[in-house]
């Protein structure tokens, strides 16, 4: 089917693969230039001086203008340079020319009333967005005229420094990467149309890293990361630890920043039970919550049951544990059932835990009131949601939380990835993949699976006592159903089984909301929808685990598709 | 001894609600073996869609409860059928052959996008919405019982359903190809029976039965909201699980073993009515972890 | 003249692996083909390629000079052919009665109940017990309702997938007089065995398939007679 598909254009289009390439990144280097509104819209000119202005100085526009410059300019050198996967890589940029005009014309649209704004009006004439619409069409089709081949790999072997320096600017780029995209559209409604130039720059950016994936770069790299994958961690640790200094580095950001990382720190946890072991958690978020319990019933808060105070660290241990123990007790039942059906056990697992923390049972939780007044964290005095000034420099306010948990997804992530590699990621991967099989090699699999209960949970527990604390309050609401679809999402929409897809999915799932208030009221309901549309077309995730790739999608497996209704131990049982 | 007749005439009624949600995850899980995790806001997009017929009607039309009720239910139930369509075309077709994970999951995101889509698009969703009264008033009194004549009709609606649902999968044509897909379904396509058009079937029909109970859960409850689905959805899994995944027996008596524990429990447990949801959850998991293929289902069904 | 099925070039893949590379061959109106080879040859995968269940990666399938390799499954019965598979696979909770129906599923016409009684002539151990669950037939009284369902869409070709598998020697001699009886009552056979002895024997024209390819055809009395096929196929030592 697939395959009949992409054959079937390939033949039509393929004579008009190079020359649409060429017509194409002429034209969004030529949108780029021309003008898009043609009137000055209500909440003030569209950014970057695309109301009504030609732009003679072509290096000098700024913004998505210059965003579809570049993609157009990469069209043009892909056409004519001699890399491999071409196809791919055009299509890929093909798509960021698309979205980028497509999201700046439908806002235009949408704020301007009409077509009119992004077409003729009043003598006025700004044909910027549909000429980059149009620009985008053609770089896709060209992308398939010249066929879409499967990723290849690439063979470079380089030395350790060469290797070093490779990731070190990787992972530098990918910081700015991530300033830019935070600060992109200022800070939260300040501007009226800053939904609109984060969503193009989200455009923009995936149109580059799916080019630079479909050319084997991004295989190549996360290929070399794992070959050096202490060097990784403490270099992303350390640029994370930079982005204070940049741009993004304010009050507002600082916290955004460390609420997705302790969603990316369980979102990690997580991908432990679901991407290694297989294991769908539909109740996972409850961890968390019993974690932030433990924490906030130890941190002194007016309303916590036990008279204890403890001071933190004893605390979020504790925390750990007990939401291991829970972890294991939950996780007990793989012993006996498999596959959805553990699904549903987790869930109702969840649900018990939420409906009796509402009840606030043996009055822990508090009910519906919630524990509040967790006091703030500090450390040598030094309370956590307050500025810091070393020396001249003058950190913004949530810093310190910011880097502590900046440490917590850095020893999340260790932890994973020494697990991932280790007997026991094997022993995962391989229940995963065939649980009978894994058996027969003698395999423990019960254990085993416990064991990713176990430690997922305690990760989790761990995230939930820093967001007792951070948050200041722990109420049930947090810790609902839609939560844990929320976690599932992210490490989805990342990729199973892969350590910086988790991350790259936490970020998105929660910078999107803050970013796209204008939609607050469409947010899950994009989501859902985002969930059925992943598995639909990239159920391997955005950044998928090269071990995994195969199994999801059978884009890079050849051969014949089979019209089976389902395959599988029915068919093999028979 | 009155309070627990009451209970028991309160959990019949529940079972019998829970019986029509049922019947729509087993007979899908039976043919394609994938927990339809939206069919709880199927369900729950039918009860709007059985109050904005009615809402859509002339006003001498509303006051008249012989004609306004039935095209609440064909309203309910249009609707009904119409998301489930979709949502098997385009959200669950295109993953069959995929890992069994992936349509759970989409599963999942067509749960959040129905109640999410009911909830900003229909006027004043946020909040309990009240349903008309066109449905028979007043109760049936036995002894010291006291049911409302809603209840009776949820009873006998459900029970009459489900007798015909069986009887069309036991004796037709088309039953006996749903059977076959279930069983066998490479082995039904060489008896020449056309697997998309049984799946739509089996959707259509899950759809129709939870249309129904959409519009009874209204005239019951007399109110609803979008959290319906969900917790209504899960008890309905629950009973299809306890009764065996695929039987359609098992699911009805399913249904009235959850509605019973929900009401008992919630009269004689701890915690009262504030926990009979928890209990549902914890015979769900004993049911699951100790007999998986339910009361009547046969044990070569479980899957890995 | 078209013959009734023509196989050209056949290539079939699961996932990297090919099954089946380069098969032809023709099935004439009126005969018995058997496809002879090893297990593994690629046998079963041909003829579950011809019934659509699995699409090749090359080649054609032509039946009466029309192509249904890009046709569904299960409008493959309407075509005309029928497909006993491997291992029978009865709906074992269904009756008999039930399995028959459902081998009529694609009839309109009112000649099913006669037919029904047909196959009850001709398998009367089927009709004793008409009501009873397929699952709890013997070996060969199941086969002999796996060739009776697949009778029931009156198909021109009939694909018998190892239909003595399992079978005592007396039951596989009491299928293989069957196999000759449809025949005789007008039905092409494309038969798939193992026992290669007994197919060729049965079989106007044979195909050796091995490792995927054809390697070896002729009228069955002729390969029966090729020492070829004797020293691989017949278990005769030297």
């Amino acid at each position: 089917m697939s395959t009949v598909d992409s054959s079937a254009k390939r033949s039509a289009l393929a004579p008009l693969g190079k020359p649409f390439a060429i017509a194409g990144g002429v034209l969004a280097i030529v949108a780029a230039l021309l003008p898009w509104v043609t009137f000055s819209l209500n909440d003030g000119n569209w950014p970057d001086k695309s109301t009504l202005q030609f732009f003679d100085a072509p290096f000098l526009v700024t913004g998505f203008r210059w965003h579809l410059l570049v993609l157009g300019v990469l069209v043009l050198i892909a056409a004519f340079a001699p890399i491999p996967s071409r196809g791919r890589v055009v299509r890929a940029l093909g798509w960021g020319v698309a979205l980028v005009s497509f999201v700046n014309a439908a806002y235009i649209t949408v704020k301007g009333g009409g077509l009119g704004a992004i077409t003729a009006l009043d003598g006025a004439t700004a044909f910027g967005g549909v000429v980059g619409i149009v620009a985008g069409v053609l770089v896709i089709l060209a992308g398939y005229g010249i066929g879409v081949e499967p990723v290849q790999d690439w063979n470079v072997k380089v030395s350790t420094p060469v290797a070093y320096l490779v990731l070190l600017v990787s992972f530098g780029a990918v910081l700015y990467a991530v300033a830019a995209m935070l600060t992109t559209g200022g800070v939260g409604t300040a501007n009226p149309y800053a939904g609109a130039i984060f969503l193009s720059f989200l455009g923009f950016a995936a149109g580059l890293l799916a080019a630079l994936s479909g050319v084997g770069f991004v295989r190549w790299l996360s290929a070399l990361s794992e070959q050096h994958r202490v060097f990784s961690v403490i270099v992303l640790a350390a640029c994370a630890l930079l982005l204070p200094f940049t741009e993004a580095g304010n009050e507002y950001w600082m916290t955004v920043a460390a609420n997705i990382g302790i969603y990316a720190a369980t979102a990690i946890g997580l991908n432990i039970v679901v991407g290694l072991a297989g294991l769908l958690d539909l109740g996972y978020v409850a961890f968390m919550g019993i974690g932030a319990l433990v924490a906030a019933n130890f941190s002194g808060a007016a309303t916590a049951h036990f008279g204890i105070t403890l001071p933190f660290p004893v605390a979020a241990v504790i925390a750990a544990i007990v939401a291991g123990i829970f972890g294991a007790v939950v996780g007990s039942p793989t012993l006996r059932v498999r596959g959805d059906y553990l699904a549903i056990v987790t869930l109702a697992f969840g649900e018990i835990f939420t409906r009796s923390a509402q009840n606030n049972i043996g009055g822990i939780t508090n009910g519906s009131n919630a524990i509040p007044g967790i006091p703030a964290l500090s450390l040598f005095g030094a309370e956590f949601n307050r500025s810091i000034s070393i020396g001249a420099v003058k950190l913004p306010a949530g810093v310190l939380y910011y880097i502590l948990i900046v440490l917590l997804v850095a020893a999340t992530m260790a932890v994973f990835a020494n697990l991932k590699f280790s007997r026991i990621g094997r022993a995962w991967i391989a229940i995963r993949e065939d649980e009978d099989a894994a058996r027969a090699m003698g395999i423990r699999t019960g254990k085993m699976k416990i064991l990713a209960f176990l430690i997922g949970a305690m990760l989790a527990g761990l995230a939930g006592a820093v967001f007792a604390h951070k948050n200041g309050t722990v109420s049930y609401e947090s810790f609902k159903f839609l939560e844990s679809v929320t976690l599932l999402a992210a490490v989805i929409l990342g990729g199973m089984g892969s350590i910086p897809g988790a991350v790259l999915g936490a970020a998105l799932l929660f910078v999107l909301p803050e970013k796209l208030r204008d939609f607050e009221e469409y947010r899950l309901m994009i989501f859902g929808l985002a969930l059925i549309l992943i598995m639909r077309f990239r159920p391997q995730g955005l950044i998928p685990d090269r071990h995994r790739r195969a199994e999801l999608a059978n884009e890079d497996v050849g051969g014949a598709p089979v019209d089976e209704v389902h395959v599988g131990p029915k068919e093999a049982k028979a | 001894m009155s309070v627990l007749l009451q209970q028991l005439a309160n959990g019949v009624i529940q079972g019998a609600l829970i019986a029509l949600i049922a019947l729509g995850y087993t007979m899908v899980y039976g043919i394609i073996q994938l927990i339809n995790f939206a069919h709880g806001e199927v369900f729950m997009v039918a009860s709007y869609g059985g109050l904005a017929t009615f809402t859509l009607l002339p006003d001498d039309l509303k006051k008249s409860p012989a004609v306004a009720l039935p095209l609440m239910f064909v309203g309910g139930i249009v609707v009904a059928v119409v998301v489930a369509v979709i949502m098997e075309r385009f959200a669950y077709r295109p993953l069959r052959g995929a890992p069994r994970l992936a349509p759970l999951i989409t599963a999942l995101g067509v749960s959040v996008f129905l109640q999410e889509a009911v909830r900003v698009w229909y006027p004043n969703a946020t909040s309990n919405l009240p349903y008309p009264k066109v449905f028979p008033e007043g109760n049936l009194t036995l002894g010291s019982v006291n049911i409302a004549w809603t209840g009776v009709l949820l009873v006998a609606l459900s029970v009459g359903l489900s007798v015909i649902l069986q009887t069309y999968i036991n004796k037709s044509r088309m039953g006996r190809a749903m059977r076959a897909t279930a069983q066998d379904p490479d082995t039904a396509k060489l008896m020449g029976v056309n697997p998309d058009r049984v799946i739509v079937l089996t959707f259509i029909i899950g759809a129709v039965l939870a249309g129904v109970a959409g519009v009874m859960f209204g005239g019951y409850l007399n109110n609803i909201n979008i959290d319906m689905g969900f917790q209504n959805g899960i008890f309905a899994f629950t009973a299809a699980v306890l009764g065996g995944v695929g039987s359609i027996r098992g699911a009805v008596i399913g249904a009235f073993i959850i509605g019973l524990i929900k009401t008992l429990s919630g009269q004689y447990m701890p915690g009262g009515t504030q926990y009979d949801y928890v209990w549902i959850f914890v015979v769900l998991i004993l049911v699951l972890v100790f007999r998986p293929q339910g009361l009547f289902g046969e044990p070569e069904r479980v899957r890995a | 003249m078209t013959a009734l099925l023509e196989v050209r070039n056949l290539s079939v893949a699961y996932g990297a692996i090919e099954a089946v590379r380069d098969i032809s061959f023709t099935v004439e109106a009126g005969q018995i083909v058997s496809l002879i080879g090893s297990n593994g040859a690629g046998k079963t995968t041909t003829l579950r390629t011809i019934s659509g269940l699995l699409r090749p990666a090359s080649g054609e399938i032509l039946f009466q000079g029309k192509p249904i390799h890009n046709d569904p499954a299960h409008a493959i019965l309407g075509e005309g052919i029928a497909h006993c598979p491997e291992g029978r696979r009865l709906f074992p909770r269904m009756t008999v009665e039930e399995n028959l129906q459902l081998g009529a599923y694609v009839r309109k016409d009112d000649g099913v109940q006669a037919d029904m009684d047909r196959v009850y002539e001709l398998f009367p151990v089927l009709g004793e017990r008409k009501h009873n669950k397929a699952g709890l037939f013997s070996g060969g009284e199941q086969q002999m309702l796996a060739i009776g369902r697949a009778m029931m869409s009156k198909p021109r070709l009939l694909m018998l997938d190892e239909p003595s598998m399992g079978l005592s020697p007396i039951m596989t001699q009491r299928i293989f007089d069957t196999i000759k009886e449809l025949q005789s009552l007008g039905t092409t056979i494309l038969l798939v065995e193992q026992n290669a002895l007994a197919a060729l024997a049965l079989s106007d024209h044979g195909y050796v398939i091995d490792l995927g390819k054809t390697t070896l055809d002729g009228p069955g009395h002729s390969l029966l007679a090729d020492q070829r096929v004797r020293d691989a196929y017949l278990g005769e030592a030297h």
